[in-house]
């Protein structure tokens, strides 16, 4: 009986420490690689924002006009502070598939293998919605202005159609791009842009009879030789 | 003038060859065309009976460049030449790179430094009211006075010029303090000491020279403290061939205005008032005439409306809420009592300057979308102008002048 308890606790004892020796490296591996992953991604931070710097990424983002739209959607830090952050995230998100790997955990296996192979992808896909929206807001701006400029009621309207229309796109492209129900995301945006189109045209003609009319008689009025703009401005 | 910019890298080599085979000359003419096939025939003959008439002393040239033509004004400008009696002897400049007024301008001005000229005058093509006493007014100062700008000063009717009357002249009025009636007046006359001072710049580089050039030529001379004086020319002729919308036109002067005060940042930062500018030729010529053809302005209190209304977001990014709140009541005013009081004028215009200067938004945005509160301005100045004698219309120039004089103070604070 006596012989029987030693021999389990023995027993045990030996299997929770084969186990710890078994776990304990990798936890120390996955732990090391996670704080190295840290340090670097902090590192290379830090030297993406200053390269940045140096090369004036902020002024060009001001003379582009992408400044205040970050600023006008919450994001009050600096573009290149910004893509430092995006450096940072992406150096961790990196080190952390390797931790996960290196516990060796039956769940996990092949997870970072598969990760790094998708990762690529995910950049290019972020990549395009970020310039997606950069530049739904830079076309929306712009179609604002010159269609007030035209003298044409509807401008707001006409512009959120501009922004809707392009951030629709740049996210059929991202999806596509990871190659998220492919098939599934290009019926899906054929009928969105087909229906906005058929939208655009019934709100015009019924929705924005006001608009059509007003468009349609600026039309004819130039057709007709109504008298332009004789002011002279300069 | 930089290494890479020497007169063999400008002008073709037949061009060159040309050039200097006319040796060394006192005064240049330069004109400068732009789809005007039409008239630089006249033009040309006018630019001849002026150096006959009035410098016929001097050993005086020709020059023409092409501004991007596409109406064969290369052909047109041959057979004026050919036809043309040998003196002053005329030349057509090829010059490499891009083909725009900035360009044309600056190939004139570096084959005059080549000449070695003491006085150049510059003409836009599309002047074809120019008359050969113009070459006199323009280029005797420069000789005669030791003067090194001369500017172009016309009789207008009120609805002409509203641009410069409303904007660009108050606006270098209270900047540089010199009370220069014309900024971009398509004609000038340059001493040889500005035409160096001119080719060393750097602003040749700038991407708005294509356009602005004519803007900084005056601005340079003002800001560099240049002896500046204004020519009266009387009625100004102009080619009624196409012309940019307001909102391209804005784009093209007031946005090298705005980029100038940040090259000219030291000449304009503690200026506070103005003074006159010499004046030459007749100086009895009214500033304003009566012209019976004044266009409505229904439709520019309408585009001022519609801005307020559609573009307020675009807005809210440039003035402050205390220049938006003078503006909301505007809305609410008839078309045949609108006002638009000279005090918010000036603030909107400084307002946007600053906003140009801190690059809040895109450049080309900012200038379009001042075209509505432009226009609103100008369906007020009409409305004032309209019970006015033409005699009294300077009363209402001079106010706007001071208006910007005085918000000069505040635009300064906000610009350091």
């Amino acid at each position: 009986m006596r012989e029987a308890w030693i021999d389990i606790l023995v027993t045990s004892f030996r299997d929770v420490a084969n186990r710890l020796a078994f776990v304990a490296p990798r936890v120390l591996a996955a732990s090391t690689l996670l704080l190295a992953g840290l340090v670097v991604a902090a590192l290379a931070r830090r030297l993406a924002v200053r390269l940045l710097r140096t090369v004036d990424f902020d002024g060009r983002c001001a003379r582009w006009g992408l400044t205040v739209i970050l600023s006008r959607h919450g994001i009050r830090r600096t573009p290149s502070e910004t893509l430092g952050g995006f450096v940072f995230w992406t150096l961790f998100a990196v080190a952390l598939l390797m931790g996960v790997e290196a516990l060796d955990m039956p769940a996990a296996a092949r997870l970072a293998a598969l990760a790094i192979r998708f990762l690529p992808n995910l950049l290019v896909a972020v990549l395009v919605l970020v310039i997606g929206w950069l530049l739904a807001h830079f076309l929306a701006e712009a179609t604002l202005i010159a269609v007030v400029n035209a003298q044409v009621s509807g401008a707001p309207l006409i512009a959120a159609l501009v922004r809707w229309l392009t951030l629709a796109a740049a996210a059929g492209v991202a999806l596509t791009q990871l190659d998220i129900a492919r098939e599934m995301v290009l019926l899906i945006f054929g009928i969105a842009f087909g229906g906005a189109v058929l939208a655009l045209a019934l709100a015009f003609g019924l929705g924005a009879r006001e608009l059509a009319r007003d468009a349609l008689e600026g039309w004819f009025r130039r057709r007709e030789g109504e008298e332009p703009d004789r002011t002279s401005h300069v | 003038m930089p290494e890479a910019e020497r007169l063999e890298r400008i002008l073709t080599a037949e061009s060159l060859a040309a050039v200097d085979a006319l040796g060394p000359m006192e005064l240049v003419v330069g004109v400068h065309v732009s789809g005007q096939a039409r008239y630089v025939g006249q033009v040309l003959d006018a630019v001849r009976a002026g150096l006959a008439r009035h410098f016929s002393g001097l050993r005086t040239a020709l020059l023409v460049a092409d501004a991007g033509s596409q109406d064969g004004t290369r052909d047109a400008t041959s057979a004026g030449m050919e036809a043309a009696a040998p003196d002053p002897p005329v030349r057509y400049l090829e010059y490499a790179g891009p083909r725009h007024r900035g360009r044309a301008i600056f190939a004139i001005l570096a084959v005059a430094r080549h000449l070695g000229v003491r006085a150049v005058g510059l003409l836009d093509c599309a002047l074809t009211g120019l008359r050969p006493e113009w070459i006199r007014e323009l280029l005797h100062p420069v000789l005669d006075a030791g003067v090194d700008y001369v500017s172009p000063a016309y009789t207008l009717a009120a609805w002409e010029g509203t641009l410069t009357t409303n904007l660009l002249a108050p606006v270098t009025r209270a900047l540089y303090g010199k009370r220069i009636r014309q900024l971009v007046g398509g004609c000038a006359g340059l001493s040889g000491g500005l035409i160096d001072r001119l080719l060393g710049s750097d602003a040749w580089r700038s991407e708005w020279v294509a356009h602005g050039v004519e803007v900084w030529l005056p601005t340079e001379a003002l800001a560099g403290g240049v002896a500046v004086a204004e020519a009266h020319l009387g009625r100004k002729g102009l080619d009624p061939g196409v012309q940019p919308d307001v909102a391209t036109t804005l784009v093209r002067t007031v946005g090298p205005l705005f980029a100038l005060m940040e090259i000219h940042r030291e000449a304009w930062l503690d200026v506070r008032g103005s003074q006159p500018v010499s004046g030459v030729g007749d100086p009895g010529a009214p500033a304003v005439e009566a012209e019976g053809r004044e266009p409505g302005v229904e439709r520019m209190v309408r585009a001022f409306k519609l801005g307020l209304k559609d573009l307020l977001p675009v807005w809210e990014q440039i003035m402050p809420e205390t220049t938006l709140s003078q503006l909301y009541p505007l809305g609410l005013l008839a078309p045949d009592e609108f006002r638009f009081p000279l005090p918010t004028w000036a603030r909107v215009v400084s307002d946007f300057a600053v906003t140009h200067h801190e690059r809040r938004l895109p450049r080309e945005h900012l200038l379009r979308a001042l075209t509505p509160l432009y226009l609103g301005r100008v369906a007020a100045f009409l409305l004032e102008a309209r019970p006015r004698s033409p005699a009294r219309i300077p009363e209402i120039l001079e106010n706007i002048g001071r208006a910007f004089e005085a918000e000069k103070p505040r635009l300064a604070a906000r610009w350091r």
